[in-house]
């Protein structure tokens, strides 16, 4: 059955985390995802049992746990420091856990070998954990986690402490093995990359509250508030403020006029979308979004392209970023790797309105426009 | 590579501040602290209550209040006020002053430094009695090696009895911790000095400050908690002082060197008044505690500026 | 090396000299035949020296059962300290509590041992005295173990909040019990501060005079401290023998104090710079 949790709100001065709700099945990767501050260790710890809820419900497997001190909940947590025992060998750190479980010698000497074998650590097991490497001690921390096949494995930012090679090395690993293992995980990150690889789905926090909880592909292509849509996707997605003239069927601001009856793929209606003209007066104070990706740079002008400016180009070698001025707007957009331009150079825009996502200026929630705008007129 | 010491928790630690601890937790706590408490309750809290219920009680007894009235009019009870107050100004002026200089002259990189260290601090690990009975040798006006070098330099030690003469046996206590705390001065001030940073002194430098001036503006001034603590904590072990001075005078010759501690002491142990000693040790604890509390009011005023 | 480099290293061996000449003197008085001893002047270091002192003192006298009471309190009194202690220092380093409990606690903890030992040695000696316990090797241990608590729980506290919570967390949600945790994963890494801590007061008990003094009247309890008073207040003082115990007092008590100075240092040095 997973884990549940209702309502779950943690007060200190302030709500740390604000009546939250999620369900998380069994054998499946969630991720927590925000930044710092957002409430997500905090959660992760109460699932854990390190803290306790304010109020609200934990249930895992189907059952209450919020009385249960952490060492009866059978769930294995791997610490951003990894927490690793210092005046043990990585064999009695990783047996630890059966040691107290009064399991035989015996058995305990084959699970730890078995798991050893799992994270290829064999050879490190009559080490002391200062002579690992950063590597090697996040390994000895999963073999401690997975030795004990919990219920779940719970995961605060297990890869920050990695150079970046060797986080990209171990994202791929800790997916191969979840999904090897099958058990049910919770991984707290700030990183949204990791999030979009790693997660089944994903729970986006801001400010102790959940934004947005769903499979990655949907966060990324409909993200349901602002803070969503600015915090996943690298580089993140261009803002432009301005209205929507429902007549003329534009989206219009500082300078710059946008036809909107193209078909929109985004606004396919959900019941979550809401529609400007719905709330209030309307159709003003709209936030367009525009991710970098969609949004075509040209050295030559084609049809339907505006003129810009260019700020500074960033040379990627696999692809080009560029940052440029469009009538009072700074925008980023991705280019081919062998675009160049100068600074302060002209270039011809493209903004791909297909892809585009639409929020309320002042909520900052998502917003989804009536077919009356999107749909394109025949000529 | 790691960037961070992997220990470090880069995240600020939300200590719950008792909400949010799981109770049982908090009875863990408490029970964990009961035995202490209860040892140091009966041990500290419970004598100082029977204290104060004998010290209402005469010989017999009978409630009275003549212990605090006595005090009043007790010559023995002002001349060892007066013996404590004494030794304890000058014992600390001594050591505060040879301690400050040992600090200043240490302060530097040198060779050896932590070997000088370990053989300054030999006096101050010593129980009190062997530094009584070091300075009772030492200072035995017929063989004692202070009389005894004396006379090799052809110095007429005649006239210096130490223990025996009223007027030296104060000197000769005075000596003995002298000998065995100015370390104890020495180390705290040498931490403090070694805590202040080279910024000040460097700016003092190009400000063309002398050797004095930079010691009276800028060190003495940075150094002034640590001063604070050396002298709070040396003034509550002399104030109450005993041991040494036990074994190097008794108290004597006749009650020359006769200090509050010890008076109580005789009061309670030779005349078997401790209603009396009761007493005269509270006037102890409050002069105490009262330097204690002046010291802390001057660090805290120290802090707030 | 500069003059002024020169004048340093002198002050400071003459410093060293008077800090350890008298002790010097006190060991050869302990090695020399009478003769030696009221020598004028005096000898420092051409003399034969002989044991006779030390088989006096240790065996004709009583100064073995004065040594031995010694080492069973010392020894008694510390592992009781340290037990009781240093569980109070971890459940202070660990638990918050309300209103800030803890914190005020831990001062008035730190404040018993603020009381002049004669303050609470008459009245404990009354407390004795109606407890039949006076003259037993038991009251000072108890005495001694209320002495040294509060030095327990503050040393052993900053040790234990040394250790990273993250530690002991993970021990819990492996399943271990908090104590299960206290035991198998803290008290290793704190292995070191509890043996400084033992150390210290081994030498504070070995050192004590007051209580021994007051609470003891015969050899049974009296402890080596308290034998060496008893022969230096007598007239026809034996010092040889007195001289005798008295190294033998100090030895052990400087061995085991240069094992820990680095530790005496910090604390000292932590208390100068924080104030």
């Amino acid at each position: 059955m997973g884990i549940l949790l209702q309502n779950i709100t943690k007060r200190y001065a302030v709500s740390v985390v604000d009546d939250l709700s999620l369900e998380i099945n069994d054998g499946e990767f969630v991720v927590l995802l925000g930044p710092s501050g957002c409430g997500k260790t905090t959660t992760l710890r109460m699932i854990a049992g390190l803290e306790q809820p304010s109020s609200g419900e934990i249930l895992i497997d189907g059952q209450r746990v919020n009385d249960l001190p952490p060492q009866k909940r059978d769930v294995a947590m791997v610490f951003q420091s990894y927490a690793l025992y210092p005046h043990m060998t990585v064999a009695e750190n990783i047996a630890y856990p059966l040691r107290v479980r009064k399991l035989a010698p015996t058995e305990i000497q084959t699970q730890v070998n078995q798991t050893a074998a799992m994270l290829e650590i064999e050879s490190l097991l009559s080490r002391r954990p200062r002579e690992l490497s950063g590597g090697e001690r996040q390994r000895v921390a999963l073999a401690r986690a997975i030795v004990r096949h919990p219920k779940a494995f719970l995961m605060d930012e297990p890869l920050s402490n990695l150079d970046a090679k060797l986080r990209l090395q171990m994202r791929g690993e800790l997916k191969r093995l979840q999904r090897q293992l099958g058990t049910t995980t919770v991984y707290v990150t700030h990183d949204q990359a990791e999030a979009m690889t790693l997660g089944h789905r994903v729970a986006v926090m801001n400010k102790g509250q959940l934004q947005q909880f769903a499979v990655p592909l949907e966060i990324y292509r409909r993200p349901a508030n602002r803070f969503v849509a600015e915090f996943v996707g690298s580089p993140s997605m261009n803002f432009i403020d301005g209205r929507i003239d429902p007549e003329m069927r534009c989206f219009t601001a500082d300078g710059l006029r946008l036809p909107l009856d193209i078909g929109t793929t985004q606004s396919g209606a959900s019941n979550a979308d809401q529609q400007p003209g719905r709330l209030r007066s309307s159709f003003e104070e709209i936030t367009l979004g525009l991710r970098p990706e969609n949004i075509e740079v040209s050295n030559a002008q084609q049809t339907g392209m505006i003129p810009g400016t260019v700020y500074v180009t960033e040379l990627m070698g696999s692809e080009t970023f560029v940052f440029l001025d469009l009538a009072s707007q700074r925008l980023i957009a991705r280019a081919a790797s062998d675009f160049r331009a100068e600074p302060g150079a002209t270039v011809w825009v493209r903004l791909d309105l297909r892809e585009s996502h639409f929020f309320d200026q002042v909520t900052g929630d998502r917003l989804s426009l009536p077919p009356s705008i999107t749909t394109p007129q025949p000529n | 590579m790691e960037k961070l010491n992997p220990y470090l928790r880069p995240h600020p630690d939300p200590l719950p501040r008792g909400e949010g601890v799981r109770t049982s937790d908090k009875s863990l706590a408490l029970a964990l602290i009961a035995p202490t408490l209860t040892v140091l309750l009966a041990l500290s809290i419970y004598p100082l209550i029977y204290s104060i219920k004998i010290s209402f009680q005469s010989q017999s007894g009978a409630p009275t209040l003549q212990n605090f009235t006595r005090l009043i009019t007790d010559q023995f009870f002002f001349s060892a006020l007066a013996h404590t107050f004494i030794y304890a100004a000058i014992a600390l002026t001594v050591e505060f002053l040879i301690g400050l200089a040992l600090a200043v002259l240490l302060n530097e990189q040198m060779r050896g430094r932590s070997a000088f260290r370990s053989l300054l601090l030999v006096p101050m690990m010593l129980p009190a009695v062997v530094v009584g009975v070091v300075w009772r040798l030492m200072l035995n006006s017929n063989f004692g090696a202070v009389n005894g070098t004396l006379k090799g330099w052809g110095v007429n030690p005649e006239a210096l009895t130490w223990t025996a003469s009223p007027k030296l046996a104060m000197a000769s206590v005075i000596i003995a911790d002298v000998w065995q705390w100015t370390p104890f001065m020495f180390l705290i001030l040498l931490a403090g000095l070694q805590a202040i940073p080279q910024e000040p002194y460097e700016a003092a430098l190009v400000d063309g400050s002398s050797a004095w001036q930079t010691f009276r503006h800028v060190t003495l001034p940075l150094l002034k908690p640590a001063i604070l603590i050396a002298l709070l904590l040396r003034s509550m072990d002399l104030l109450r002082v005993f041991d040494h001075i036990f074994i190097i005078t008794e108290g004597g010759p006749g009650f020359a060197t006769e200090t509050l501690s010890l008076y109580i002491y005789r009061t309670a142990f030779r005349f078997s008044n401790f209603g009396y000693a009761a007493a005269m040790s509270f006037v102890l604890l409050l002069i105490t505690n009262l330097i204690s509390v002046g010291y802390i009011r001057l660090l805290q005023t120290r802090e707030a500026t | 090396m500069r003059p002024g480099g020169f004048a340093k290293y002198f002050i400071l061996t003459v410093a060293s000299l008077a800090a350890l000449a008298p002790v010097y003197w006190l060991i050869t008085i302990s090695f020399k035949h009478e003769v030696d001893q009221f020598a004028v002047p005096p000898k420092w270091f051409s003399f034969s020296p002989t044991l006779e002192h030390y088989a006096d003192a240790f065996l004709a006298r009583s100064f073995g059962q004065y040594l031995l009471n010694s080492l069973v309190v010392a020894v008694a009194s510390t592992i009781c300290a340290l037990i009781i202690g240093s569980l109070a220092a971890y459940s202070l380093a660990r638990f918050r509590l309300p209103r800030n409990l803890d914190r005020h606690l831990a001062l008035w903890i730190l404040s018993t041992r603020m009381f002049p030992a004669i303050v609470t040695a008459v009245p404990l000696f009354l407390i004795m005295r109606d407890l039949r316990l006076v003259n037993t090797r038991l009251s000072l241990v108890i005495v001694y173990t209320g002495f040294n608590l509060p030095f327990v729980v503050w040393m052993m506290r900053g040790f234990f909040a040394e250790v990273p919570r993250d530690l002991e967390e993970a021990a819990l949600v492996d399943g271990d019990s908090r104590m299960g945790a206290l035991r198998r994963v803290v008290l290793p890494l704190v292995a070191p501060g509890l043996a400084a801590t033992a150390v210290f007061c081994l030498i504070v008990s070995w050192n004590e005079f007051l209580f021994a003094l007051v609470l003891t009247q015969t050899d049974t309890a009296m402890t080596l401290p308290v034998g060496i008073a008893g022969r230096v207040t007598q007239y026809g003082i034996k010092w040889g023998a007195m001289s005798a115990a008295a190294v033998v007092a100090m030895i052990p008590i400087l061995a085991f104090a240069m094992a820990v100075q680095k530790y005496l240092v910090r604390g000292l040095s932590l208390g100068a710079v924080k104030g």
